[in-house]
C-alpha cells in the first residue's frame, strides 16, 4: 500500500520533470519571451498601484502591455491570464495602501501570462477529459442522481467536507489565519455533534461560521511560490506544478487516504471516487458545462477560469 | 456549579456576538438599478402563464427585453478585444458588437433555463466616480451561495453593465483570453469565422 503511493508521487514528480525539461528543450524563445512578458506586467502593476484612483490609466497601462505582448508573438504558446508575480504583487499591495478601489481596479490588471509551453499535450488531455466527462462521468452522476435523492446527496456531501477537515484546519494554521482555524475546529465540533456525525451544517446555518475554503496550493501560493506552469491532468483536471504538489499535500491530510492504508488501497479509491461523483451531481458538472459550453476556445475558457478562481480563492 | 452557569453565559455571548453579523448597506443608484432590472426578470422567470416547454421562446425573449437594456454591450465588446479593438473599422466594431451580444445573450438566457427559486441577494456595493461594482449572493435552494460581482460604468448619466464576476471568474476577462489566444495565431477574420460557426451551434 505504502509502496503504491511513494510509485504514485514518483510518477508524478517524474512527468512534472519531463514536462519541464521537454518544454524548455522545444521552446526555449517562447521560454525567454514569457520571462519578459511577466516582468512588463508586473512593472505596469506597480505603475497602477502608485495612481490607483484612476481607473482609465489602468487601462492605457494594460494595453500597452498588450502592445508590448502583441510585438513579440511567441509561437502562441503563451496565453494570458494572471501571473503569480503580479499575484504577489497585489498582496503585498493590499497591506500597505488597503485601498478599496484597487481591489476593484484588479480585474483590469488581471493580464499577463499564465505559462502553457506544454499546450498541445494539454490540449490532448482536454480533449481527453471532456469525452470523459459527456460519456462516463455525466451518465454516471445522472443516473446516480436518480436514485439518491438531493437531499441525500448533499448531506453525504456535507459528511465529506466535514471528515476533510484536516486539510483546512492544517492550511489556516500554516497560512497564519488563526480565526480561520479556530472556526474549522467549532463547524467541526458543532457539525459532528449537532449535526448528526457531519451530515448536516448547523454552524452554517445556526452559527454563522462558514467553511474556510484552504488548501495547500494557495499555502504555497502565500509562500510566494509561483504557479509554474499550467497542467490538464487526466480526469483530474486543471492545474498548475503549484497546484499539484498542493493537491499531493492534500491527499496526505486527507483522512480519507487512511482508508487505502488501513482497510486498502481499492476501499480507498473507491470512497474518492465516490465523494467526486457525488460532488459533481450537486454541481460541479453543470459548472464545468457552464463554463465550456459557451466558450469560442472551450481549453483556454476553462484555463481562465480555472487561474482567475484560484486567484480569488488565495486572496481570501 | 460554576461551570453550569458560566457555560450557558460563554455560549449566549457567542451566539449573540454572531448574530450581529452583516447590517446591509445602503443601496446606492446603481445597486438599485440592478437589483430592480434582477427583480423584473424574476418576475418573468416565476410568471405562471409563461411556464412549459411551448412558452421557452416567448419567456426568454420576454427575458431579454427586460435584462438587455442594462448591459452596454459596446463596452463589453471593447474590454474583450483589448488593443485588436482600435484597429477594427466602424463597420467591423459594429459586427463584433452583434456577435458578442448574441454570444452573451446565449450563455446568459441559457442559464436562467434552469430557474428553480434560487435567491438573489445584495451585499454592497463600491463606487468610484463613473465606475461602480456590485456585490450579489446567488444562494440556490440547497443553500450554496456564488458570489456573483457587477461592474457598472456611468455613460452619459446611465448605469449599464460591463463585466459580470462569478466566483472571481471575469467574464470578460474570459473571453478576452480565449479571443487573444485566437488572434496571436491567426488573423482577425477567422475569429469573427470561429464566433460565427459557434452561433450556429448553439442556436440548433
Amino acid at each position: 500500500m505504502r509502496t503504491s503511493a511513494i510509485l504514485a508521487f514518483l510518477f508524478l514528480s517524474a512527468i512534472c520533470l519531463y514536462t519541464t525539461s521537454a518544454s524548455t528543450d522545444s521552446i526555449p524563445v517562447s521560454e525567454s519571451h514569457s520571462s519578459e512578458m511577466v516582468r512588463d506586467t508586473k512593472d505596469s502593476g506597480e505603475d497602477t498601484a502608485n495612481k490607483n484612483n484612476e481607473l482609465k490609466p489602468i487601462q492605457v497601462e494594460l494595453e500597452s502591455a498588450f502592445d508590448r505582448e502583441q510585438s513579440q508573438p511567441s509561437e502562441g504558446q503563451l496565453t494570458e491570464a494572471v501571473s503569480d508575480q503580479e499575484d504577489s504583487d497585489n498582496d503585498t499591495d493590499e497591506d500597505t495602501t488597503g485601498d478599496e478601489e484597487y481591489e476593484y481596479a484588479d480585474t483590469e490588471l488581471n493580464i499577463s501570462v499564465i505559462k502553457d509551453p506544454i499546450q498541445p499535450y494539454n490540449r490532448k488531455i482536454y480533449a481527453f477529459n471532456d469525452k470523459a466527462y459527456y460519456y462516463v462521468f455525466k451518465p454516471m452522476y445522472t443516473g446516480y442522481s436518480k436514485v439518491v435523492p438531493e437531499k441525500a446527496r448533499l448531506s453525504i456531501g456535507q459528511f465529506f467536507l466535514n471528515i476533510k477537515m484536516p486539510i483546512r484546519l492544517v492550511n489556516c494554521l500554516l497560512q497564519g489565519k488563526f480565526k480561520g482555524a479556530g472556526t474549522e475546529a467549532m463547524r467541526f465540533v458543532i457539525n459532528t455533534t449537532v449535526g448528526i456525525g457531519g451530515l448536516f451544517d448547523p454552524a452554517k446555518s445556526k452559527f454563522h461560521l462558514e467553511r474556510q475554503d484552504e488548501d495547500f496550493g494557495q499555502t504555497l501560493a502565500k509562500y510566494k511560490l509561483g504557479q509554474g506552469y499550467y497542467i490538464q491532468w487526466p480526469l483530474i483536471g486543471p492545474s498548475t506544478i503549484r497546484d499539484t504538489v498542493g493537491y499531493a499535500g492534500d491527499v496526505a491530510l486527507n483522512p480519507l487516504t487512511l482508508i487505502s492504508f488501513f482497510i486498502g488501497p481499492i476501499e480507498g479509491f473507491i470512497t474518492k471516487t465516490y465523494d467526486d461523483v457525488n460532488e459533481t451531481s450537486l454541481g460541479r458538472g453543470k459548472t464545468y458545462e457552464s463554463i465550456t459550453t459557451q466558450a469560442i476556445d472551450p481549453y483556454i475558457a476553462l484555463q481562465d477560469a480555472y487561474i482567475q478562481n484560484r486567484i480569488k480563492k488565495i486572496k481570501e | 456549579m460554576k461551570c453550569r452557569k458560566v457555560l450557558p453565559a460563554i455560549f449566549f455571548g457567542i451566539v449573540l456576538s454572531i448574530s450581529t453579523f452583516l447590517i446591509a448597506g445602503e443601496q446606492g443608484e446603481p445597486g438599485k438599478l440592478l437589483m430592480n432590472t434582477i427583480d423584473s426578470g424574476l418576475i418573468i422567470l416565476k410568471d405562471l402563464s409563461l411556464q412549459g416547454a411551448d412558452k421557452t421562446q416567448e419567456r426568454k425573449q420576454k427575458l431579454w427585453n427586460e435584462i438587455s437594456p442594462i448591459f452596454n454591450f459596446e463596452e463589453m465588446s471593447k474590454r474583450t478585444l483589448g488593443q485588436y479593438w482600435k484597429k477594427r473599422s466602424p463597420e467591423e466594431k459594429k459586427e463584433f458588437v452583434e456577435l458578442f451580444t448574441v454570444i452573451l445573450k446565449d450563455s446568459y438566457i441559457g442559464k436562467t433555463d434552469t430557474y428553480s427559486g434560487e435567491k438573489i441577494v445584495y451585499i454592497t456595493e463600491k463606487q468610484d466616480k463613473n465606475y461602480s461594482m456590485v456585490q450579489t449572493k446567488f444562494i440556490t435552494k440547497n443553500n450554496t451561495e456564488i458570489l456573483i460581482d457587477y461592474r457598472l460604468i456611468n455613460n452619459q448619466g446611465k448605469w449599464k453593465i460591463y463585466d459580470v464576476i462569478i466566483e472571481g471568474v471575469s467574464l470578460i476577462n474570459n473571453y478576452r483570453s480565449q479571443f487573444n489566444t485566437i488572434l496571436l495565431k491567426s488573423s482577425y477574420g477567422e475569429l469573427i469565422q470561429k464566433i460565427k460557426e459557434k452561433k450556429f451551434i448553439s442556436q440548433k
